[in-house]
This record gives structure tokens, C-alpha cells and sequence, in this order.
């Protein structure tokens, strides 16, 4: 899954791997809502500029990005091929019905740039941050215990529960399922039958196990030591880097907002 | 059906965080109300994970395929957990796949989590409501409304956000016509995703019932 193979890039070496996880969170996430507010396309070159100059770096190869927007760059393309043709009554060019519109085009530019933007800086974020790190400053900012539990467990099981469930799918492929004829415009009540027993076995192996992993955890003691005091841990100054960085973050995303203001 | 980032401006994605705050703030609270709480977590996060890998099943509704969103199914199994279980479920999928976004995490647990949230309270309601109904068919008449309404609701909240936020260039007619095609078009996803919730819960009360006590 996705989570396994941004964890290949998370051994490198680059400004952005050793900044501290809180701070980057911090700064990265402020920066991601400052792209958020532009609503002028003088500033996308600007804000892509800035994405790129941390995706650079951070390090990262190109092919992780480009790997990891095969997904999202469905929407991307819906946006380009819909916008301009619908949005607008300035036509910059015709050809028969179809209308390439100014408005449309300048829309597809502001939410094209801004959605790359801010998912180039999620990818930074996740490719350079041990999600087990990353959970951990999201608790050291105030996570609640519960949330944080459930993510760390939630994590812990997602891989074996989707290789529970590709086992069964190719238990039930080999059963036959899939291979009757399929009715145009027509639901098949036994095969949505069939899927929901599937869901359901999934869910009832999932609680099973979870019965076992909370009598595994009971006697390691979870559920028992809320009241004790965390024992504190001794934590190393940060470094000037690590400062700089996130000074530097944060006056870009100031200087995005102020710049926004200025020119709406 | 999940927003991404880019497509809404900075104060809903805001607006979405607060909502998403007091409503995760008010699972927790019923949740901690509990006789043991920490009992019930590898539960809810092993049935998390259950439901994130779920999604990605695919129904054949001719011509197509859909994947189902399964909120309302997880509003019905999980009770309170529902919303920091579509909450964890978001934020793998923004972070793992792209699916949805960070700055919009906030706005889509709102839309999803909160018809879940719905969902439990219509299925709780069977036994006050449809005390007419002789069982299995109550238990399948509310899973088939918790399932479908989940859905519903949140389609209608997306259509919401869509309407307001979308381009002020585009014309009204056009914008009327999209919304209509897309409201029209979730009608009969929200009947399937009820048929299918209504069909897993009666399978889950078979084999194992004690899941549907939230």
C-alpha cells in the first residue's frame, strides 16, 4: 500500500528528513491552509514555486510524485476538460459547439495550481516522516489518547486485514464468482448477496481478532496506567536548521496570505 | 465523493475543522461515558481498518461498478466510534492515496461522520419505532434507512458545498443542471448502499449479533 512504499524514502538525507516532526507538521500544515486562501492566479506560480523548492528539498525522486498524483490526477483532468468549456461568456476560442472560455480557463488554473500545491506538500510530509513519527507529534500537539490508539491500531492491522480480504476474493474467484453473464442495466441480487456476506466475514474476522490483540494487550498492562504520569523523556535543543526552516515556512505562508489580501 | 484539496476556499476548510472538532469532541465524551472505554478501542480500530479496506469492493451496478461509502453501515456497527473511525479512515486515505485532502479533512469527515452519527440513532430507534414490525424485517427496514440515509445526507451535503463554492461565472442554468443530474444521479447509489447495508446487517444478526449492539 501507499503508506509501505513512501516508507522507502524516509531513510534519506535532506534538511526536510531532520526537521523536527512537530514543527514541520506545524509549519507545513499552516503553509498548506495559506495556499488554500489564494484566490488570485497571479500567485499559483508563486505557490507551485514554493512546493517545488520544498519537494526539491526534501530530496525526494520525481517518480514518487508523479507515482502518487496517478490517483488524484483523475480529478485534475475532470477539472481541465470541464471548466473551460462551461465556465464563462469570454470565448477565446470556437470550435463548432464546443467554447473554450477565459473564465474557465483562469478557474482551471487557480483550483489546478492549488490542488497540486497542497498535495505536493501532504507527499513531503509522508515521504520524509516514519508515520509512527508523525502520529507521535500529532500526540504531542494535543491528539486525544483515544484517537491516537485507534490510528496506531487502525495502521498496525490495515495491511493483513487487505491481505485477509485478497485472500478471499481469489478463494471466491476460484469458486466460479464473476464468471456468470452479466445483465445490461440490471443489479444481480445473488451477487451483491455474495458481496455483502464478504464485507460481513471481513468484519466478523476483523472483531475476532481484535478479541484476542485487547486479551494480548490486557495483559501488557493497556487500560491500566492512564493515571501514571509519562515518564519525561530528555530531548535534544533543536538545531538552527530546524528553526530557520520553520521560520522561513511560516514568513512564505504570511507573505502568501498578506499578498492575497493585498490583490483582492 | 470526497472533496480535494484546491476546490474550497480556507475559511470552510476551517469551518469544517471546527465542526469536525465538536463532533469528535462529543463521540469521545459518550464514548468515555462507558463502563470501559479502552475495552471497546481494538474493536472500533480493527473494524476501522475492516471498513477502509470494505471500500474498496466494488458492486456491479450495470453499466458500471461502484464502491460503496459505507458510512451509514458504520454508524450502525460502531455507535459513537463511527466518527473518529471515518475520521482515521479519511486521513489514511488523504495521506496514503491522495483520496480527499488534508486541508479539506476536516470538511469531508463533517460530511460523512455526521450522517453516520444519523445512521446509529435511526437503528437504535428500531425497537421504539418499529415495534409493529415483526423481526428480521424490522432490523432490515432500519439498516436499509440508516444505510440509505447515510449516504443521502452526505451527497446532500456535498451537493451543498458544491453549489456554494463553485465558480460565480458559471451560469445558473448550467449550475441547476449539474446539480439536479447529480442529485438525481445519487438516488439510486443511496437505494443500493441501503440494499447492500440492509443485506450485511441481517447476515452480521445471523452470525454474529453481538457487532450490532454499538
Amino acid at each position: 500500500m501507499g503508506v509501505a512504499s513512501a516508507n522507502t524514502y524516509i531513510h534519506r538525507e535532506s534538511v526536510i528528513h531532520d526537521w523536527s516532526p512537530r514543527l514541520k507538521l506545524i509549519s507545513l500544515g499552516l503553509l498548506m491552509f495559506a495556499f488554500a486562501t489564494v484566490q488570485q492566479l497571479a500567485l499559483v506560480p508563486w505557490m507551485l514555486g514554493l512546493a517545488a523548492l520544498l519537494y526539491g528539498l526534501s530530496r525526494l525522486p520525481v517518480s514518487f510524485l508523479r507515482q502518487r498524483l496517478s490517483y488524484p490526477g483523475l480529478f485534475i483532468l475532470a477539472v481541465v476538460l470541464l471548466l473551460p468549456l462551461t465556465v464563462g461568456e469570454t470565448v477565446v476560442a470556437q470550435w463548432g459547439w464546443l467554447a473554450l472560455r477565459e473564465e474557465g480557463l483562469r478557474a482551471t488554473g487557480l483550483i489546478v495550481g492549488r490542488f497540486l500545491s497542497i498535495l505536493t506538500l501532504g507527499f513531503i510530509l509522508l515521504g520524509t516522516t516514519p508515520f509512527l513519527t508523525l502520529l507521535g507529534a500529532m500526540r504531542s500537539l494535543g491528539l486525544p489518547t483515544l484517537l491516537a490508539d485507534m490510528t496506531l491500531l487502525s495502521y498496525r492491522y490495515l495491511f493483513e486485514i487487505a491481505a485477509m480480504l485478497a485472500t478471499m476474493q481469489q478463494a471466491m474467484r476460484l469458486r466460479g464468482f464473476g464468471h456468470s453473464h452479466q445483465r445490461w442495466l440490471r443489479v444481480n441480487r445473488h451477487t451483491m448477496q455474495q458481496l455483502a456476506m464478504l464485507t460481513g466475514n471481513l468484519l466478523i474476522r476483523s472483531y475476532e481478532q481484535s478479541e484476542r490483540v485487547y486479551k494480548a494487550m490486557r495483559l501488557r498492562g493497556y487500560g491500566q496506567s492512564r493515571q501514571v504520569a509519562p515518564t519525561p523523556t530528555i530531548t535534544s535543543p533543536l538545531s538552527l536548521h530546524n528553526w530557520a526552516l520553520t521560520g522561513a515556512v511560516l514568513v512564505a505562508a504570511a507573505g502568501l496570505v498578506l499578498a492575497e489580501m493585498r490583490l483582492a | 465523493m470526497h472533496i480535494p484539496d484546491g476546490i474550497l476556499p480556507a475559511q470552510v476548510c476551517a469551518a469544517g475543522y471546527a465542526v469536525t472538532g465538536v463532533a469528535t469532541w462529543y463521540s469521545l465524551r459518550q464514548i468515555n461515558r462507558r463502563p470501559d472505554p479502552a475495552a471497546e478501542v481494538p474493536k472500533a480500530s480493527l473494524l476501522t481498518a475492516a471498513f477502509f479496506v470494505a471500500s474498496s469492493i466494488y458492486i456491479p451496478v450495470p453499466p458500471a461498478s461502484v464502491h460503496l461509502i459505507l458510512n451509514g453501515l458504520l454508524g450502525v456497527v460502531l455507535g459513537y466510534f463511527a466518527f473518529p473511525a471515518i475520521l482515521i479512515g479519511l486521513f489514511f486515505q488523504a495521506l496514503v492515496i491522495g483520496h480527499g485532502g488534508l486541508t479539506t479533512l476536516g470538511v469531508n469527515a463533517t460530511m460523512m461522520g455526521v450522517p453516520a452519527l444519523l445512521a446509529y440513532h435511526i437503528f437504535q430507534t428500531r425497537n421504539i419505532l418499529g415495534k409493529m414490525l415483526p423481526e428480521p424485517t424490522r432490523t432490515g427496514v432500519f439498516a436499509f434507512l440508516g444505510g440509505s440515509l447515510g449516504l443521502g445526507i452526505a451527497a446532500l451535503i456535498f451537493l451543498a458545498l458544491i453549489v456554494f463554492n463553485i465558480p460565480a461565472e458559471l451560469n445558473a442554468g448550467a449550475e441547476q443542471a449539474a446539480v439536479l443530474t447529480l442529485s438525481v444521479g445519487h438516488i439510486p447509489l443511496a437505494i443500493v448502499e441501503g440494499v447492500f447495508t440492509a443485506m450485511l446487517v441481517l447476515f452480521l444478526r445471523r452470525v454474529k449479533p453481538e457487532l450490532l449492539e454499538g
